[in-house]
């Protein structure tokens, strides 16, 4: 019996090949969104872990320096003065190849006799020509990873060229690497070369960190030890920051690959759905035949499982070739954001393949169960009375619309008993967003009621028609427009989100960006950066200058990760900050005075600090509490900042260097003239990087664009899911009126007229779907502004909802509305009105 | 149309599907005003016959006048205006527009002539009126009975005064009372307003009302004498 009723299942499909075609092609194209970020994802995290435990081995801890580097002596004190402990001393720093400067390696200097015991070097170095003993002998020498030779054909004794800094340095290659279990390929790789030909490639007089494999007890000593300018770490706690915010980025992600997936469910629901209930009439008739309820039901669910399976498998393959695509994207954003120099795509785990699977088919089946159900449990004698369907349809309609305030609430509850929690937080929206598709075939109905005078007088009888069509086929229009709605609201809440940022980034940046010029040192921490006495002086004294303020930027270890410290003498524009909140006297006044500090908002946020708190920081004599004076917005740096007056930072770390110069102009000064003279100045200092205002903030528009292509990707991805679902849904409900539109032609209806109809119908549907998009889309933004991206990564921003967003997504839905009317239109005046009514 | 010209002239009409041959060399003249009904076994070809009169589907060869104009040289436009125009539908399934009410179905092709709201209102009010459902006017067609909605379209199809009906076994779907009631009216309707019907029936009874009837017997049109 089952086997007859999958014949019927199959020649049904058969029959409507463009049916099957667009149900499949909406599971595949779900199933694929979200399996390509999936495994994009997976990849980003795999690399990311990869080079951290390349470049880590056995190490436990690290000693590291306040400042970003450590003296020399600290790495003889603690092998003769503190007792024996496996230690190897690190220099560390970014270099990029020459012939290819997008390619960025980790330069790591290191002590080849110590390295065997710590990070298990010999095993790293298995032969290929490498010995490290050479790295020793010869200068300049460095073991590149093996991968890297082959594809650049350098053998062992060819040189090869690298940007340091500001700077073009010639190694030679005496050696490569390989790590056959970690990295198989040995992309990950760092350069490897001897320490103190690291240190004269990077500058560096001291050594950038020791790393130490330590058993309890001799941490404990060592913590009782009080190296001056060192703090002993963790070793896994140096990216704690990193990888908090790399999990924030990849959870956003995830949350909007789950956001593809679920406009793809409202489309694999919709298509499902609709192919079962088209046919209601033959199941009402097998069900009086004597087809049990069990039998129909399970024939419907395998029909399911199979076209599932299919699209799903075809959804894999797409998911695949669009992973490659967003690895790339995903990998730069990192790199932009984060900067983390050996993070290259790696093998993402065949788990998601089968994650991907199970997703697809279960979804399909989920999504065929409830009209199966419905089907299987109707008398028979209902299940072919179209009435009946449409009752059903408006009761379940009104229902959803019922159930939708407790949903919200639900979401609503969410958000506040887990004020900070994301996952929580993605919860909440995802209600919200359910909530919004509940109450959307209930407001097609209202609006197209509103719609319906109005149609019919300019129209007449056809436009009342065209209404009225639309809204009686609910049990076929209801969920299309559900998942269209929600497919086109995401793209608006998605866009107006980004657009929000960008208002804000760009307001940020206006109020941040006082000087005109800035110049700044690559690596600050190098002795000779340039910034000499007299070099400041004469840039200061120049008659088109009004003013310069000095900053020095650097990174605190601390056991959250490393802390951004912004220490800044400020010029004659003040301090350049947004305050968010501040102590009630005079917070700025008394920041300039040294009475305390500033943090971050993303600081703020993650560590729960607020004003009038203490931060306690790592200075040069120990651990020291500062008052905050003050939170301030930062978009740059979400790992989070303290901002504090140069002389503060002079005086409790012991350090004098000048990292970055701002260089303020008279109001009335000739600003490309100006420019030239400061050019002139720092010419002679190759390592001062010159910037102007201009670009600096067309650079961080840039990599803020570049940040959010990948959600821009997305973004276009639902879309096409939506245009494609809506396209599929309508069609089908087009085609499905052939014989009712076969009548209108017997009345005289012209082809013509036919078209405008089918036109007037689709399209009043994905306008009706577009209009109700709007406020779901903007509650979506709102939910993604004030809520997800706080909790994702601190910020806060203003939402700023601009036409072009609204307006995008209402021409998304009309044009999918109207391509799917284009076909049933021209198919009404091509095909012979006795064939259709003799079809159907 | 000028006068003697028949309303429908079908001179050497073959149709054939893919290579099945439902009418050959079928000659046929109606006159204005006429009660043709056409009869013969299920799948013998009397809806085509009737969907080639209406141009609802085209001729494999031969030539077809409807009220002195050639369908073959027509534009599928033109053929729309002929049947919006000139003809009135009655199928054996009702065929109803389900979104529509009553009074709006029976407006329809009042609309699509161009008669003015107002004016196609008091024409379906005095239609319904007549066939005693006046009280049914805002009803949707899926709330009326089989014989309710047959009458509905009927007046459908009498609403815009078409010179010609075509009704494709209208009582085919009715019980032998009801079935009886509809034909009444659609003759009593059409013989009012001299309407050409052109019946395509099983129904012995309807024999009887009609002044000519015609057999479709292997894909030839005959005359049968009454």
């Amino acid at each position: 019996m089952i086997g007859l009723l999958s014949t019927a299942s199959g020649r049904f499909y058969l029959k409507h090949p463009w049916q099957l075609c667009l149900a499949v092609t909406g599971i595949a194209l779900g199933v694929a969104v979200y399996v390509g970020v999936d495994l994009a994802n997976d990849s980003a995290r795999r690399a990311f872990e990869l080079s951290e435990n390349l470049v880590l081995g056995r190490v436990t801890h690290q000693l590291v320096g306040l400042d970003g580097s450590l003296p020399n002596s600290v790495y003889r004190d603690l092998r003769v003065e503190h007792g024996p402990v496996l230690a190897a001393p690190i220099v560390e720093g970014e270099v990029r190849l020459f012939d290819s400067p997008g390619r960025r390696f980790t330069l790591l200097g290191v002590d080849p006799l110590e390295e065997p015991g710590l990070r298990g070097f010999s095993g790293f170095v298995p032969g290929g020509g490498a010995d490290l003993s050479r790295l020793i002998v010869e200068p300049g020498s460095v073991l590149v990873p093996e991968g890297l030779a082959t594809e650049l054909g350098l053998s062992t004794g060819a040189d090869l060229e690298l940007i340091v800094g500001a700077n073009v340095a010639t190694v030679r290659i005496v050696g490569t690497i390989r790590e056959e279990t970690l990295d198989p390929e040995g992309m990950n790789l760092p350069l490897v070369t001897d320490i103190a030909s690291a240190q004269e490639l990077l500058a560096i007089d001291g050594i950038t960190r020791i790393d130490l494999v330590l058993t309890a007890a001799e941490v404990e000593r060592l913590e009782a030890l009080t190296i001056p300018g060192a703090r002993l770490l963790p070793a896994a706690s140096r990216n704690a920051g990193f990888s908090e915010l790399a999990r924030a980025f990849r959870t956003n992600l995830t949350a909007l690959s789950l956001l593809a997936l679920l406009v793809g469910v409202f489309l694999i629901y919709a298509t499902m759905s609709f192919a079962i209930v088209q046919r209601r009439e033959i199941f009402g008739v097998l069900r009086a035949v004597g087809v049990s309820r069990r039998q129909l039901l399970l024939s419907i669910l395998i029909e399911a499982a199979v076209i599932g399976g299919a699209a799903t498998v075809l959804g894999l393959a797409l998911g695949h070739a669009l992973a490659s695509g967003l690895v790339d994207l995903m990998l730069s954003t990192i790199g932009d954001l984060y900067f983390t120099s050996t993070v290259t795509a790696a093998e993402p785990s065949a788990l998601i393949y089968w994650k991907g699977l199970a997703i697809g088919v279960l979804t399909t089946l989920l999504a065929a169960l409830a009209p199966a159900l419905e089907a299987a449990n109707t008398a028979p004698d209902a299940a072919m009375s179209r009435a009946a369907l449409e009752q059903t349809a408006r009761r379940v309609s009104r229902s959803g619309a019922r159930l939708a305030l407790p949903v919200i609430a639900l979401g609503s509850l969410l958000f506040i008993v887990a004020p900070r929690s994301l996952f929580v937080g993605f919860a909440g929206l995802f209600l919200i967003i359910v909530a919004g598709a509940l109450l959307i075939p209930a407001g097609t109905t209202l609006l197209l009621r509103f719609a319906e005078p109005a149609a019919e007088r300019v129209f007449g009888i056809p436009g009342s028609l065209a209404v009225r069509g639309v809204s009686a086929s609910l049990s076929r229009t209801g969920v299309a427009t559900a998942a269209l709605s929600v497919a086109v609201a995401t793209v608006i809440g998605v866009g107006v989100m980004i657009g929000s940022f960008r208002v804000s980034l760009a307001q940020w940046l206006d109020a941040t960006l006082i000087a005109d010029v800035y110049l700044s040192v690559p690596d600050s921490t190098a002795t000779q950066n340039g910034f000499t006495e007299a070099r400041l002086t004469a840039i200061e004294a120049l008659p088109e200058v009004a003013g310069i303020s000095l900053s020095r930027f650097t990174t605190l270890p601390t056991v959250d990760g490393e802390l951004n410290v912004r220490a800044i003498q400020p010029g004659p524009q003040g301090w350049g900050l947004t305050l968010l909140s501040e102590s009630p006297d005079n917070a700025l006044q008394r920041l300039s005075a040294a009475e305390g500090v500033m943090i971050s908002e993303p600081y703020s946020y993650r560590r729960q600090l607020s004003v009038g708190d203490d931060l306690v920081l790592p200075a040069a004599e120990g651990d020291k509490a500062f008052l905050i004076l003050g939170i301030y917005r930062d978009y740059i740096s979400d790992g989070g900042s303290v901002l504090m007056p140069l002389d503060l930072y002079r005086r409790e770390w012991n350090d004098p260097r000048v990292g970055g110069v701002g260089v303020y102009f008279h109001a009335t000064t000739d600003r490309s003239s100006a420019r030239t003279a400061i050019r002139a100045l720092v010419r002679e200092a190759p390592s001062i990087r010159f910037r102007s205002n201009d670009a600096i903030r067309e650079r961080s528009m840039e990599v803020f664009d570049r940040t959010f292509k990948i959600t821009e990707v997305l973004r276009v991805l639902a879309g096409i899911v939506a245009f494609l679902g809506l396209v599929s849904a309508l069609l089908s409900i087009e085609l499905e009126r052939a014989r009712e539109t076969a009548i209108l032609r017997a009345l005289g209806l012209t082809p013509r007229q036919i078209g405008t109809l089918a036109l007037t119908q689709t399209g009043l549907l994905g306008l009706a779907a577009g209009l109700l998009a709007i406020p779901l889309g903007v509650v979506m933004a709102a939910l993604l502004v004030f809520i997800i991206n706080q909790r994702s990564f601190g910020w806060s921003m203003g939402l700023t909802v601009e036409p072009a967003p609204l307006l995008l997504g209402i021409a998304l839905a009309l044009s999918a509305a109207l391509l799917a009317g284009i076909y049933p239109a021209a198919r009404a005046g091509r095909s012979s009105v006795a064939t259709q009514l003799r079809e159907e | 149309m000028a006068a003697g010209t028949p309303s429908v002239r079908l001179l050497n009409v073959s149709k054939t599907y893919n290579s099945h041959v439902v009418l050959t060399h079928t000659d046929l003249e109606v006159a204005p005003g006429e009660f043709v009904v056409i009869v013969g076994r299920s799948g013998s070809g009397k809806s085509t016959l009737l969907n080639l009169i209406g141009g609802l589907d085209f001729a494999s060869s031969g030539e077809i006048w409807l009220l002195g104009q050639s369908l073959t040289e027509l534009t599928e436009e033109q053929r729309a205006t002929i049947r919006c125009r000139s003809l009135g539908f009655v199928f054996q399934f009702f065929n109803l527009i389900p979104t529509l009410t009553v009074s709006e179905n029976i407006r329809l092709p009042l609309a699509l002539n161009g008669v003015s709201k107002e004016e196609a209102k008091i024409r379906s009010g005095h239609l319904l009126h007549e066939l005693g459902m006046a009280d049914c006017s805002k009803r949707f067609p899926e709330e009326l009975s089989g014989g309710e909605q047959q009458r509905i379209a009927i007046a459908r199809a009498m609403a815009h005064k078409p010179a010609i009906v075509l009704a494709d076994e209208p009582t085919g779907n009715l019980d032998l009372d009801t079935a009886r009631d509809v034909i009444e009216l659609l003759d009593r309707t059409c013989r009012a307003q001299g309407t050409t019907l052109i019946m395509a029936t099983h129904s012995r009874e309807v024999i009887g009302l009609a002044d000519r009837v015609l057999t479709i017997r292997g894909s030839q049109l005959e005359e049968t004498t009454q």
